[in-house]
């Protein structure tokens, strides 16, 4: 309810001197490092091996949303085939180790950068459109590339899916080997959210969110659109399949059904839309929660696809409780919390110690006559 | 040609697609700090005279020179870096980002952060508004509010002339009053203004030039006080008199 408690001047809220909203900040920043905490340390609590391989899984999830989120979340461009460029990092590590003996880590990187040139010519072709026809074509490369890479089976090994061999040698066993993929994975959604962090500071972050609010707008006051829309989906590309070649890495093993699915990309977006697109932690977020709820549905009915049901009732709660995600939802009932009334009040006693002999009353509005009373019972004191 | 108009469009012919042409042979001239207000009925081509002289549309025929400098058929981010800034009809702040930021984007095409600074101070000595709603949503801003904020946003990048397309459409008198206050201090401050709008007596009021425009050509022009005191141009505007073509039907 920001619009409504703006009745006077937002600038003695932002300069936050109120102690509620101070409070607030440390309450924000104090959950926040709690859950960093919790992240680091869970691996720590003797988990076993399987809830550790789920928060491995959980982790990959949050790579990819967040991933994601650098075209959707700035802007507002929904890519349901973000799963094409996963399977690809996949697929481009596993390719690069057998055929070229590219050592993992150096493949990794490699493959980033491979999927980042390929994302050109495709972003190029496909942010020429947009809304429903953007994410069609969207929709249309995972597709292309499931088919290419079930019937090109020479090099991609077709529907017998891929091998991909572990990084770590063999004296490393599965417990350890989680473990370490659990921390390489919390590295990389460390680096992707920074990135996030400070494109969403910067000139080429408001240029963005100009588009993501009207294109055409953002054009006529001289932004060029379609290169900054390449270019972040660009380094979208670049990251989500890092996240998908780190998955590749820890997994093993890469089926083309499982790697160019459309399903994969729907959770990247249905993460990011209930965290909130718009917050830098929101596809986290998300991601945990649907990540936990996609395991703990697959645990609960075995093989049967009831996960997807049960996932989609969720989801539809979301979208109708929710529609704006977690985190914004959180913030605005934590700005109903801030009290505006105290900031007025804060400000028009100091104002009105020097206006009060020439104060003329100013009571038609019943905010202010509450503020002329308080600071009337100030000065009885 | 005397290259004391800022903005000077000469015998321009334009129209949309393989339709009739929308303006036949117009020519429309721009001083130094004046506001020149275009006025005249539905279809005149009040509209299309600020999208030829932004770069959203390109004339047919005809010249656009800027300052001298002839920018015919150049597109809208050239002519803004030329030294016209449009703002565009109805509401255009982006309503999800705060006041700052929607002021902030205007001199997206400005690299210089010394200069963006002095705009910025410049713009909110003329619009104390934004200095005063900095951090508000501009979705949250009254509609003459978030006029304001888009001239501020028109002016962080210095124009020669701004272009304001019916600045008054869908406000109370009240607001209209204010808005036509804010047009007269940008002029103040040295800014030329080409004004269109509907609501005609009250932007002459305001202008120095007044435009007539019928059928895509000037059909009137002088100083715009003259034309307020001429009652040929209320017969004209307030379609008082049927006109030569009879394709064109009045709004009663």
């Amino acid at each position: 309810m920001r619009n409504a408690s703006d009745t006077t001047s937002t600038r003695s809220t932002d300069r936050g001197d109120s102690p509620v909203v101070r409070v607030i900040r440390g309450v924000q920043i104090l959950a926040v490092i709690a859950a960093a905490v919790g992240v680091l340390v869970f691996p720590l609590t003797g988990p076993g091996p399987f809830i550790l391989s789920v928060g491995v899984v959980i982790l990959s999830y949050a790579c990819m949303a967040t991933g994601w989120n650098f075209v959707g979340g700035f802007t507002g461009y929904i890519s349901l085939g973000h799963a094409a460029f996963t399977g690809l990092g996949g697929y481009a590590v596993g390719l690069l180790i057998l055929r070229a003996d590219v050592p993992p880590w150096v493949a990794l990187v490699l493959a980033g950068l491979i999927v980042a040139a390929l994302s050109v010519p495709i972003g190029f072709a496909s942010l020429r459109v947009r809304g429903a026809s953007f994410v069609i074509m969207s929709l249309a490369l995972v597709l292309i590339m499931l088919l290419v890479f079930q019937s090109w089976s020479d090099v991609t090994g077709g529907s017998n899916g891929l091998r991909v061999p572990r990084p770590f040698g063999p004296e490393v066993l599965r417990p350890e080997q989680h473990e370490r993929f659990y921390y390489l994975h919390v590295a990389l959604l460390v680096i992707m959210l920074v990135v996030w962090w400070a494109i969403d500071r910067s000139r080429f972050g408001a240029g963005l969110k100009a588009i993501r609010e009207d294109e055409d707008k953002a054009q006529s006051l001289g932004i060029p659109t379609f290169n900054y829309k390449l270019s972040v989906y660009v380094i979208s590309a670049f990251f989500t399949a890092l996240a998908g070649g780190l998955y590749a890495l820890w997994f093993g093993f890469l089926d083309p059904i499982f790697q160019f699915s459309i399903l994969t990309g729907s959770y990247m977006v249905l993460m990011s839309l209930l965290g909130g697109i718009r917050s830098l932690l929101g596809p986290a977020l998300g991601a945990a929660i649907v990540g936990y709820a996609i395991e703990f549905f697959k645990a609960q009915y075995g093989d049967t696809q009831f996960h997807l049901v049960a996932l989609g009732l969720l989801l539809g709660l979301v979208v109708l409780f929710m529609p704006e995600g977690i985190l914004p939802s959180l913030g605005r009932l934590v700005d109903r919390l801030r009290p505006s009334a105290t900031s007025i009040r804060e400000e028009s006693a100091e104002d009105l110690a020097n206006k009060n002999a020439a104060a003329e009353p100013r009571a038609q509005d019943p905010e202010e006559t509450e503020t002329v009373l308080v600071d009337d019972n100030g000065r009885h004191l | 040609m005397a290259s004391d108009h800022l903005l000077e469009l000469t015998d321009i012919e334009a129209g949309y697609g393989r339709a009739a042409l929308v303006l036949r042979g117009l020519t429309v001239q721009v001083p130094p700090a004046q506001i020149v207000c275009l006025v005249g009925p539905n279809g005149a081509g009040k509209s299309t005279v600020l999208k030829v002289a932004s770069g959203m549309l390109v004339p047919r025929s005809g010249r656009i020179l800027v300052d001298g400098a002839d920018v015919t058929g150049q597109g809208p981010q050239q002519l803004l870096r030329a030294g016209l800034s449009h703002v565009l009809q109805g509401h255009s702040v982006f309503k999800e980002m705060t006041v700052g930021e929607n002021v902030n984007l205007g001199a997206f095409s400005v690299r210089d952060t010394q200069r963006v600074a002095e705009r910025l101070d410049f713009v909110k000595s003329l619009f104390p508004l934004v200095a005063d709603r900095w951090d508000a949503l501009a979705g949250a801003l009254s509609g003459g509010q978030q006029k304001q904020v888009e001239f501020a946003r028109s002016l962080m990048v210095d124009p020669k002339v701004v272009l304001l397309d019916e600045p008054s459409m869908g406000l109370d008198p009240k607001a209209t009053a204010v808005i036509f206050e804010q047009v007269v201090r940008m002029r103040d401050a040295g800014t030329a203004v080409l004004l269109v709008e509907q609501n005609a007596r009250r932007a002459l009021e305001s202008a120095d030039v007044g435009l007539v425009l019928d059928l895509g050509r000037v059909h009137i022009s002088g100083p715009a006080r003259e034309l307020l005191d001429d009652p040929k141009l209320g017969e004209l505007y307030l379609g008082g008199r049927p006109r030569t073509q009879a394709t064109e039907r009045h709004p009663s």
